[in-house]
């Protein structure tokens, strides 16, 4: 142990393969200026090291490790950010309240009924002390961040805020040092110590609520994150012990007991159990589990132990990239927003502009006292027309829109996919594996010469040895009928076209038309609905029945078509199978004959697409990630569903967990109600800058006499950043359904 | 090539001296090609190691070792 009290630091590293790497790291280190001593573990994969906090700090220790060709994973840092971020919003809070106190308390003074029995020259003197502090300590963010935008003449809302309140403050100052110089001059001993205070309380208020607001729409990603399991049972050399679950390693053997999170991604290879996916699939029966099962990271085990082999652990675990991509759409701007910044752009300017120009104009043309008027109007008018409302209006509410998509196991890329499902006019949905499951399943056991139970089982026996779609099929139907398989002796598949085998001393034959018509045995069957696939089976050359299987539509399918008609959006079927099967499915989903697309090779359905889209459509595309990844990209937007999230990520535009159709309305109707909250933030932030800004100037002022002041331009302009906030919250409000 | 001769056949890492089998190096990425021949290592240490300064452990002086 350590006699000094050097700080000390253990960062997970990542790349190490064997004792030269721990030898190397540990040379870096050890030579990097600062560092007293380093240690780099192999099984724990972490480098502990002890340094001169004066010399080197984190980033540069880890830095040094990745000079020598290695890498330090992230771990634990959010918690330390989560805290920074809570301290920045209490003090916040306190300077906001000091502010504001102190503004209110001076504005009381001013205005104390039948007045306060001190010279104003000396009330003045009592405020110098507490308005500058909350001048240049409370508000120093607003100078310093205006400032910093000066010399590359980036006029923000921070430039007006600085303005408008050194303007009220300077004017105060001087009245207060020179009061003679003010009285020759004919005018009042009036200050405005009270507005500037109270401005810089209002505005520091208004940031509280803002970074309240996006604390608690990043609510959806912190409550993602907590899903996480911290610690994992690993199973070293026969020993099982409980790790943090950092140091969890590809290929690791890991028990997870009942009531258990699985730590990470990975396969099953030993026992069973029930797993609850809901966290992540939104599907709310738990999901049975067997040898050779991938287990998903953060789901729980509902029932039985089992032991799973890790395959992928820390940033690239479903989880962490879900986790990922919510925090990349949070942040990301919807083209609508490059309309806000264009218009921030040239209004800050504009604003002063007019702040200017109403100084001038009340200078020249207003009643007396001239000066103080003209500085009041044109205080007020950069005070109220700070843009903030408009800064917001776009982030808060695709942030909270697409928190809550995640919430429902829906996706959202970025906000431009935000903005572009809400202007689909059609939507194509593939058939396989979206509108049904793309599983087969047996739908008919017509047997021929033998009975039906016979027939199943000796045909479930000879395709037990295949690992064909059609052979799953059959055994899982005969499994689920209770029947008891024989072994079949000898085995044969024959690619494409079924199998041969021996069953209790019988030859079965079992495959298409064809392949038993060139074997000699008579195929003649009553024909079977066409939408069906169906399989012959012969015994010692005999036909002895023939078995059906389809894939079959999902249940929830037809309610999905018709929620999307029920929004005013066509709906397309696009297969690659026969018309026949193409259709019956399409009848089944209540999709017309005449919005079917049969027959469509993989590589057309991306022309299929373009042609809806030379139409006049904007299209929507739902399927799976990989087969239909062309057509996904093709599309006006993507949508991905029933394929593993990591995949379909890379794929699709809105990504949906779980196999719920339904999700696709309902990612319609979130994407309308955001960009509907949106629409209505930047009418409500433009609308009362385009009202107020005049009043402000005094514009009202030779009909009504009415004239604001600045701080209660200050208290109007939190309002209003306070409303488009509220307004995105209400989106929490959404339900899909 | 008969068993004896896989047995024979492998390669030293020149960094710490170890024996490697070089198809195993191989699929593991654990190669480099240093003036015109092929040189395998243990682990990814011993490969940044070489890559750093191929020439001395070329060395007369220079020791294997880990």
């Amino acid at each position: 142990m350590s006699t000094t009290n050097q700080p000390e630091l253990s960062l997970p590293v990542t790349g190490m393969t064997c004792a030269s790497c721990v030898n190397r790291i540990e040379r870096f280190l050890n030579k990097a200026d600062g560092v007293t001593t380093a240690t780099v573990n192999l099984a724990t994969e972490r480098a502990t090291v002890q340094f001169d906090p004066t010399k080197i700090d984190r980033t540069g220790i880890v830095q040094t490790i990745q000079a020598a060709g290695y890498d330090v994973r992230a771990d634990a840092g959010t918690s330390e950010a989560a805290t920074e971020h809570d301290d920045e919003q209490r003090s916040l809070l306190v300077q906001a309240l000091a502010a504001a106190g102190i503004g209110l308390a001076m504005m009381v003074v001013m205005l104390w009924p039948g007045g306060v029995p001190w010279s104003m020259e000396r009330v003045n003197v009592w405020f110098l002390v507490p308005a500058t502090i909350v001048q240049f300590i409370f508000g120093r963010r607003f100078l310093v961040a205006a400032a910093r935008g000066l010399p590359h003449l980036d006029l923000n809302m921070n430039t007006l805020v600085a303005m408008g309140t050194l303007a009220a403050y300077g004017y105060s100052l001087f009245v207060t040092l020179f009061p003679e110089a003010v009285r020759s001059a004919g005018l009042g001993m009036e200050t405005y110590f009270d507005s500037a205070a109270l401005i810089v309380g209002l505005i520091l208020f208004g940031r509280w609520l803002e970074a309240r607001a996006k604390g608690q729409a990043a609510g959806a990603v912190k409550a993602l994150l907590e899903l996480q399991p911290r610690t994992a049972r690993m199973i070293r050399n026969g020993v099982e012990m409980d790790l943090p679950v950092d140091q969890v390693r590809v290929d690791d053997l890991l028990r997870v007991r009942p009531g258990d999170k699985v730590p990470v991604d990975g396969i099953l290879t030993d026992g069973a159990s029930a797993l609850d996916e809901s966290m992540l699939t939104g599907e709310s029966l738990p999901v049975e589990k067997s040898m050779g099962d991938r287990v998903i990271g953060a789901t729980l085990n509902t029932s039985g132990s089992f032991v799973m082999r890790a395959e992928k652990v820390g940033a690239e675990t479903a989880l962490s990239q879900i986790v990922a991509m919510v925090e990349q759409a949070q942040g990301s701007k919807a083209p609508i927003q490059r309309v806000a910044d264009r218009v921030t752009g040239w209004f800050v300017p504009a604003v002063v502009g007019v702040a200017l120009l109403t100084f001038a104009l009340w200078m020249l043309l207003g009643p007396e006292p001239r000066l103080p008027l003209a500085l009041s109007s044109a205080i007020t008018v950069l005070i109220i027309a700070c843009p903030c409302a408009m800064g917001l209006a776009t982030p808060t509410a695709i942030m909270v829109g697409t928190g809550k998509g995640a919430e429902h196991g829906i996706l959202v890329r970025n906000g431009a996919a935000l903005e572009q499902a809400q202007r689909v006019t059609t939507v194509v949905l593939d058939k396989t594996g979206t509108l049904t499951r793309g599983v087969l399943s047996v739908i008919n056991v017509i047997p021929e010469s033998i009975d039906e139970r016979e027939l199943l089982s000796l045909a479930a026996a000879a395709e037990r040895g295949s690992e064909h779609p059609i052979a799953e099929a059959i055994v899982r139907h005969a499994e689920a009928a209770g029947l008891a398989l024989p072994d079949a002796s000898t085995f044969e598949a024959i690619a494409g076209r079924g199998v041969r085998a021996t069953v209790d001393g019988r030859k079965v034959l079992i495959g298409t038309e064809k392949l038993l018509d060139e074997s000699g045995v008579d195929v003649d069957a009553p024909p079977t609905d066409p939408a069906h696939s169906p399989i012959f089976v012969a015994l010692d050359g005999r036909l002895a029945g023939v078995i059906t299987v389809a894939d079959t539509i999902r249940p929830e399918a037809a309610e999905a078509v018709r929620r999307l008609r029920d929004r005013g959006l066509d709906v397309w079927l696009i297969s690659g199978d026969r018309a026949a099967t193409a259709h019956e499915i399409g009848a089944r989903a209540g999709i017309g004959a005449d919005r079917i697309l049969a027959e469509v090779l993989p590589g057309q359905k991306s022309a299929k697409i373009a042609e809806l889209q030379a139409n006049g459509a904007v299209v929507a595309m739902v399927g799976d990630g990989i087969n239909d990844a062309p057509a996904l990209a093709q599309a006006d937007l993507g949508i991905a569903i029933g394929t593993g999230a990591d995949v379909a990520l890379e794929a699709s535009d809105i990504t949906i967990l779980g196999e719920d159709l339904r999700s696709v309305p309902n990612s319609i109707g979130l994407s309308r109600a955001t960009m509907r909250t949106i629409r209505q933030n930047l009418g409500w932030a433009f609308g009362y800058n385009v009202v107020l800004i005049p009043v402000a100037a005094g514009a009202l002022f030779p009909i009504f006499a009415l004239l604001l002041n600045p701080a209660l331009a200050a208290a109007a302009m939190a309002l209003s950043s306070v409303s488009v906030v509220s307004n995105s919250l209400r989106l929490r409000a959404f339900n899909p359904a | 090539m008969t068993d004896l001769d896989q047995l024979m056949d492998h390669e030293t890492d020149p960094v710490c001296g170890m024996a490697i089998n070089p198809d195993a190096a191989r699929a593991e990425g654990l190669t480099a090609e240093y003036q015109g021949r092929s040189h395998f290592f243990c682990g990814r240490g011993c490969l940044l190691e070489f890559a750093d300064d191929p020439e001395r452990v070329f060395k007369p002086d220079h020791v294997p070792h880990m």
